[in-house]
């Protein structure tokens, strides 16, 4: 008992748009049961659209690009909720979720704001939308939010604040492109982010006008665990959970990332464990100064680059290790991973 | 002529990331960038700020093969170094 008294309260972070890559998490499909359960139970909710989204998933040269709104979209939402559900599986308890963009529906869904089959439904109705809409982009640059603000227009708008100095900016190509030129004109660098659509910009509020009928018809569940919006930048609400608009309106709204996640670790020290592809977020985190000091700690469960299945496999088991040196005794070793361990979690 | 320091490069990396603190990491010249929460964009921005200052050029392929500070100093000094003779004769 007294190892659990001392560990870290786990927050688990979950990415979104720009993490996606080809074959994500895949090699855990098969070989982590609760992992492998959660996204069957995805795809199986998904009707006729699970059987090619679960083909392009797993593919070398999936039929669509993995970077259109149709497939990054719901397989970020499925991994990330998989892998959340892998690590709950383990015994571990987080104290609080917290996602980026298309990652906060799936934080609210592990914390049970939406039933997993639902939450799918929303998920599909939403990139049905979004597919209609018109082309876009979107620009990271590191520069912070007021540096970038004098070459802001029209539709080009900050999409996403990810940290002090790094700021992704989302609009429509030309636009885009030319407030790209400008900013490098300036001396400013900037990359491109893996999207073919302009999330979290107007351009793509239109296309969301209906989903908040959609939200409005889905059953909502009060979080078993304080759910971090990167919207509100401070912990879901009932009046949020309760207003259809607010959901409907994420794929629009900017993603307050780092202000988030002050706000979470002002609640006191954690050990971020960022469940989805990629360690995007891990090295955001790193540059906060409570995890700098090392009283916060990170946690990535996936390697940061795609590699083959072995690595996603390696990954999870070095995780799972690091989570249990960090105090949770119920996170099993590996061999004995994807077991449900009641006893532990019990005692 | 000085050489470039590992302290220079990571008042540079704090610069670029926005970060106020200065907090001390262990062995952080021998961990790379990822770990210490430095992505490929701030790799980049840290990369065009030595070069305006020290008004040499990397080689472009410094972002994807230079993974750690350590490593990122010695091509900065072994730049210095190939471009210090010609000063010298200039001068």
């Amino acid at each position: 008992m007294t190892g659990a008294a001392q560990a870290l309260p786990v927050a688990l972070l979950l990415p979104g748009q720009g993490s996606q890559h080809r074959r994500m998490a895949a090699g855990l499909y098969g070989h982590e049961p609760v992992f492998t359960e959660a996204m069957d139970e995805f795809f199986d909710a998904a009707g006729p659209e699970g059987g090619p989204l679960r083909d392009d998933w797993l593919a070398e040269r999936p039929a669509t690009d993995i970077d259109h709104v149709t497939r990054s979209q719901p397989l970020l939402f499925a991994v990330d909720h998989a892998l959340g559900r892998l690590v709950l599986g383990w015994g571990v308890r987080p104290a609080a979720l917290l996602g980026h963009s298309i990652g906060e529906l799936a934080a609210a869904t592990l914390a049970g704001v939406f039933a997993p089959r639902d939450a799918a439904g929303l998920v599909l109705d939403r990139i049905r939308r979004l597919s209609a809409a018109p082309p876009g982009g979107m620009l990271a640059v590191a520069a912070s939010t007021a540096e970038v603000a004098p070459y802001l227009r029209g539709d080009v708008v900050v999409g996403a604040v990810n940290a002090p100095r790094q700021t992704v900016l989302a609009g429509p190509d030309g636009p885009l492109d030319e407030v790209d030129r400008a900013l490098r004109e300036a001396g400013f660098v900037c990359r491109r982010v893996p999207s073919l659509s302009a999330f979290h910009s107007p351009v793509l509020e239109p296309a969301c006008r209906g989903a908040a009928a959609v939200f409005a018809a889905a059953r909502k569940n009060p979080p078993a665990v304080p759910v971090h919006s990167a919207y509100t930048a401070a912990p879901l609400t009932e009046s949020d959970i309760g207003d259809p608009a607010f959901w409907a309106r994420q794929p629009v709204a900017p993603v307050l990332f780092w202000p988030a996640l002050e706000g979470l670790l002002a609640t006191g020290d954690h050990l971020l464990v960022e469940v989805g592809p990629g360690q995007g977020l891990s090295q955001l985190v790193r540059r906060h100064p409570a995890v700098r000091r090392g009283s916060s700690a990170v946690v990535s469960l996936l390697p940061a680059r795609p590699g083959p299945p072995e690595a996603d496999r390696a990954a999870v088991a070095a995780a799972a290790e690091r989570i249990t040196a960090a105090g949770w005794p119920a996170a099993p070793a590996s061999g004995d991973r994807g077991r449900p361990s009641r006893r532990a979690a019990a005692g | 002529m000085s050489a470039f320091t590992v302290e220079e490069l990571f008042q540079i990396m704090r610069e670029c990331a926005g970060e106020e603190e200065a907090v001390d990491l262990a062995d952080a010249a021998e961990q790379e960038f990822a770990l210490l929460g430095y992505d490929s964009l701030a790799l980049m921005e840290a990369i065009s700020r030595v070069e305006r200052g020290l008004g040499i050029a990397l080689p472009e392929e410094t972002v994807g093969e230079v993974l750690t500070p350590a490593a990122f100093v010695d091509v900065v000094n072994a730049e210095l170094a190939r471009s210090a003779p010609v000063v010298e004769a200039a001068g």
